[in-house]
């Protein structure tokens, strides 16, 4: 525990872009990309050379700044989705009722994700104070404290998080102090999340915000050690974990989402560790390794075969169990094999498009290169030039692009659909994988079926592989419904838009904005 | 469940804020919603209204594709001017669209951004740019959805001198994509008030020609309030703007006599001739008697037990519409009814008196609750009698019907058991869709 980066002494975390440098929109290839963000040397806190003048590990990729933005998600919305979901703790939302009019969403995630993890299924309790106008001029504090009441006296939760909108930000809650205060009075930990929505620009923020209230206030300061105990950073997604870490003979802790109180606070007394991405899982991972000793495990996740050796190999080394992994893996490639060449031959030929989180993408992108596929493009919708760890081997862009090759045409960007036709002209696919919504349905209109990934561990480990490749043969045949509706369904975009073939151009030529509108738009000629 | 009284507090909200108008204007065909926001906001609109609510999706313009300023802290500490007015320009050059409404939200309020300027120089232009204020804080989507009515009305419609034609009539009815089959029903009672002889304003979803509609309001003879109370302070807004009288009908029809009686009421406010539309109710009413009379060998023969007393939990024009649909027409027993949409006190009254009549002998009284922790809390305290209890509820309502062993239909916001497509409940049509849903949930030991 030689450095610190991460404060638990504060209640807020540091933003994203701010501790690690990330960036939402960027275009290029993945090895241009590589070079770019420098993992290694940022990895060890050295300067940096750049246009922002050389602050080392905070130092900026450049950027493409477009004047046109569509709607995405907020640090808030992802505070929901992972507090949200704790079984037996509570989230409170402060701010009006709109900032938690997706709750009915989370709660299919949720119930969802309680089903996949054989826990009773109910609906999920996150509460609002349901702010007005009056509220906004005289201070909220005191709905804040009445709904922490209400929240304990209907479930008695072990734990009460409050997460801070836009709103309640602006005017100046004081989410510590009412947390303080409560927090003695009812004996049990509550929680400030400062995840207003503007702060950070990238939702990702959020996931870090989670983490941090967790480490900070919920999980155990005397740990006593579990050895057979790995935790796994992790979202919704199937227990697919404990069958790949079987013959490790580990349990598995997962959090955040669908995790009890006692499950996330075991986290200290963990053996190591280990997420399904690094973009989510690093900031908890890097926490719990310097605050309580918890080694992560530095290696890039377990997606393709390349990377689930690498991956299996350094919990082995870990647990200390080398001998016995190697067997493992030497067996479970034997087992896939013939199913593998089955698939590469039905497969052959077809090509790829991944758009989701940033370093799952490299997953997903390594899973269709090990089938066969072509990959020529992807979308990720921010990008880490470095992760919390700056650990060596977490580096999963370098090592997609050692092991697979590079993606000439890969671009950071926010969910933005608006980009996505001269994205997507660029390239040859003939499916995409995605996850948050937005993309899909454009591609949808362009004749493309997507593969929307809403089960995360799906492609994990040896079995991840040959279950996607079964997938894509059922979503390619999907088409048919892309090719009625590409016939006969529009964008939305005007065709000087469409006309466009650099997603980015207006970052680059802002001033094409003061040449006339030549269509009729905007209801100028309607007299 | 501990016992609560009703706080600030909500639990399992069941509408969206001011800025889901935003999904108003998605509706019409033409307009682009431009959200003056966080980076959150509509995206929580979008699963709120359309995403967690029947499915429903988006279209162009709205959903992921909903141009937004996504306020980051520099906007927030600087002003959010700048970056909106790069929106709007870039907008009008990448987005087709024959209006633009600005849509802000509470940063934009809270820091006192001057919307109304940045929008100004585009109309200066001649572009057809408006703005509405929909800070979350000022109310939810019903409220949101009223003042961006106003907006469009005050600063798009405008004003207007000639003659009003006597067929033509403006409809405010259920609010887009908040009310879950509104696509449908929209279209049922255009097909209704078209077979009576009237040419029909629905402004909104695929069968309304869009800002040409918008543009013909001040035509009209008169405008047609189909709702307990939304829509009210719109055609008043109307009344005083153009001198457009209304007629205010607060219960949504369903079933035959409803309908019929509906339509004979619109014919009489109208002062046209009764003669199309009593031709076009008699052919309706043969065809829905036709299916009737084959459902009730179902309704009578059924060995195996059917549901009787229900509640109805949701917002206020489904709750009354099915409410007195159910009571009236099919003879089952309302016991718990619940309004959860907020609506304004001076409508209250009014709106509970609908349900102090709902047939010969049968009355209730509405309860107004907001918190979903409240409203299990009285459904579990409700008495279903000795049969199965049948709940017209939301997905919220999931967790209590189980506990009761009850069936559960989703009919409102938020239904993320249900995919809805064009499917209607009101109407001649869509009360034997209604019945169909119901009883399909009852057979096979349900």
């Amino acid at each position: 525990m030689a450095k610190r980066t991460i404060n638990l002494d504060m209640t807020a975390c540091e933003n994203r872009e701010m501790r690690i440098g990330s960036i939402t929109s960027w275009d290029g290839s993945a090895s241009e990309l590589v070079e770019a963000s420098n993992y290694e040397q940022r990895g060890k806190g050295e300067k940096q050379k750049g246009c922002a003048g050389g602050k080392g590990r905070l130092c900026q990729l450049c950027e493409l700044n477009m004047p046109f933005s569509q709607q995405t998600m907020c640090a808030n919305a992802i505070v929901g989705c992972q507090i949200g979901n704790i079984t037996d703790c509570i989230l409170i939302d402060h701010g009006p009722i709109g900032c938690s009019a997706n709750h009915a969403r989370f709660n299919l995630g949720y119930k969802m994700g309680l089903v996949r993890r054989g826990k009773p299924v109910e609906n999920l309790h996150i509460f609002s104070t349901n702010l007005k106008e009056r509220d906004m001029v005289f201070g909220a504090s005191d709905r804040l404290r009445q709904t922490i009441q209400d929240a304990y006296d209907r479930y008695h939760p072990k734990a009460i998080f409050i997460s801070m909108s836009c709103s309640t930000a602006i005017i100046g809650e004081d989410i510590d102090s009412i947390a303080d205060e409560k927090e003695a009075e009812l004996g049990i930990p509550i929680v400030p999340l400062h995840c207003e929505g503007f702060r950070s620009k990238h939702w990702s923020t959020g996931f870090d915000i989670s983490q941090h209230g967790v480490v900070r206030q919920i999980v155990k300061r005397n740990p006593k050690k579990q050895p057979d105990l790995i935790n796994i950073v992790a979202l919704w997604g199937t227990d697919y974990f404990t069958d790949i870490l079987k013959p490790l003979r580990l349990r598995v802790n997962y959090m955040i989402d669908m995790a009890s109180y006692d499950e996330l606070a075991q986290a200290s007394e963990a053996v190591a560790t280990a997420t399904f991405c690094h973009t989510l899982g690093s900031y908890m991972a890097t926490a719990l390794e310097e605050h309580f000793g918890v080694p992560q495990i530095d290696a890039p996740q377990p997606y393709g075969i390349a990377a689930t050796d690498d991956w299996l190999r350094a919990i082995a080394k870990i647990v200390g169990k080398e001998t016995e992994t190697e067997e493992y893996i030497r067996s479970e490639h034997e087992r896939i094999q013939p199913k593998l060449d089955e698939l590469r031959e039905k497969l052959k030929g077809l090509n790829g498009f991944v758009m989701t989180g940033s370093s799952y993408a490299h997953g997903l992108i390594s899973v269709l290169r090990e089938l066969g596929l072509g990959v020529e493009g992807s979308i990720v919708f921010h990008h880490d030039p470095v992760y919390d760890s700056g650990h060596e081997h977490q580096d999963t862009l370098k090592y997609l692009v050692d092991t697979y090759g590079n993606i000439p045409h890969f671009t950071v960007s926010k969910t933005q659909p608006f980009q996505l036709y001269a994205i997507l002209k660029r390239v040859r696919t003939d499916f995409v994988i995605i996850r948050h919504n937005g993309l899909a349905p454009v591609a949808a209109k362009l004749g493309i079926p997507a593969l929307a990934m809403g089960d995360e561990h799906f492609p994990v480990g040896y079995d991840g592989i040959i279950r996607v490749g079964e997938i894509l043969l059922d979503i390619v045949a999907r088409k048919k419904f892309n090719q009625v509706l590409s016939r006969h369904t529009d964008l939305g975009y005007t065709n000087w838009w469409l006309s466009q073939k650099d997603p980015f151009i207006l970052a680059r030529k802002p001033e094409l904005l003061n040449e006339p509108i030549h269509e009729e738009n905007g209801g100028k000629y309607d007299g | 469940m501990a016992k609560q009284t009703k706080s600030n507090t909500i639990v399992h909200p069941r509408y969206g804020c001011a800025i889901g108008a935003a999904y108003t204007v998605a509706a019409i065909p033409g307009a682009v919603p431009i959200a003056n926001c966080g980076p959150g906001c509509v995206d929580k609109q979008y699963f709120g209204l359309s995403g967690s609510n029947g499915f429903q999706g988006s279209g162009v313009a709205s959903g992921g594709d909903m141009p937004s300023v996504n306020f980051g802290e520099n906007e927030v500490v600087f002003g959010g001017a700048k970056k909106l007015d790069g929106l709007i320009k870039s907008s009008l050059k990448i987005v087709k669209g024959d209006l633009f409404v600005v849509l802000t939200g509470c940063s934009g309020e809270l820091i006192g951004d001057d919307v109304a300027s940045v929008v100004k120089s585009y109309r200066n232009q001649g572009y057809n740019v408006i703005y509405a204020d929909t800070a979350g804080f000022k109310g939810n989507n019903v409220r949101g959805h009223e003042i961006v009515v106003k907006a469009i009305i005050d600063q798009y419609v405008g004003s207007y001198k000639g003659k009003r034609r006597k067929t033509l009539i403006n409809l405010w009815s259920e609010v887009p994509y908040f009310n879950t089959f509104w696509r449908g029903d929209i279209a049922e009672l255009k097909r209704v008030l078209e077979g009576a002889g009237f040419e029909v304003n629905i402004f909104f979803g695929p069968k309304s020609k869009g800002l040409s509609e918008w543009k013909n309001i001040p035509k009209a003879a008169f405008n047609l309030v189909v709702s307990p109370w939304v829509g009210v302070d719109i055609a008043k807004h109307l009344e005083q703007k153009y001198g457009q009288p209304y007629l205010h009908i607060p219960v949504l029809p369903v079933g035959e006599e409803a309908t019929s009686e509906f339509l004979r009421k619109v014919v009489e406010f109208s002062g046209i001739s009764p003669d199309k539309a009593e031709r076009f109710i008699e052919q309706e009413a043969h065809e829905y008697y036709y299916y009737l009379e084959h459902f009730a060998d179902f309704f009578a023969e059924y060995w195996f037990g059917l549901p009787s007393k229900f509640a109805a939990v949701g917002e206020s024009s489904y709750n009354i519409a099915l409410t007195k649909f159910l009571s009236d027409q099919v003879g089952l027993i309302p016991v718990r009814q619940i309004i959860t949409e907020d609506p304004p006190e001076k409508y209250r009254e009014d709106i509970s008196a609908l349900y102090h009549d709902l047939t010969d002998g049968v009355e209730i009284e509405p309860e107004y609750i907001e918190d979903g922790y409240l409203i299990e809390q009285a459904l579990y305290d409700t008495d279903f009698g000795s049969s199965v209890p049948l709940i017209l509820g939301t997905s919220w309502e999931r967790d209590i019907a189980a506990e009761r062993r009850g069936l559960l239909l989703e009919v409102g916001t938020p239904a993320t058991e249900e995919v809805v497509i064009n499917r209607s409940y009101i109407g001649y049509r869509g009360a034997l869709t209604l019945l169909e849903k119901i009883y399909t949930s009852t057979v096979g030991g349900k």
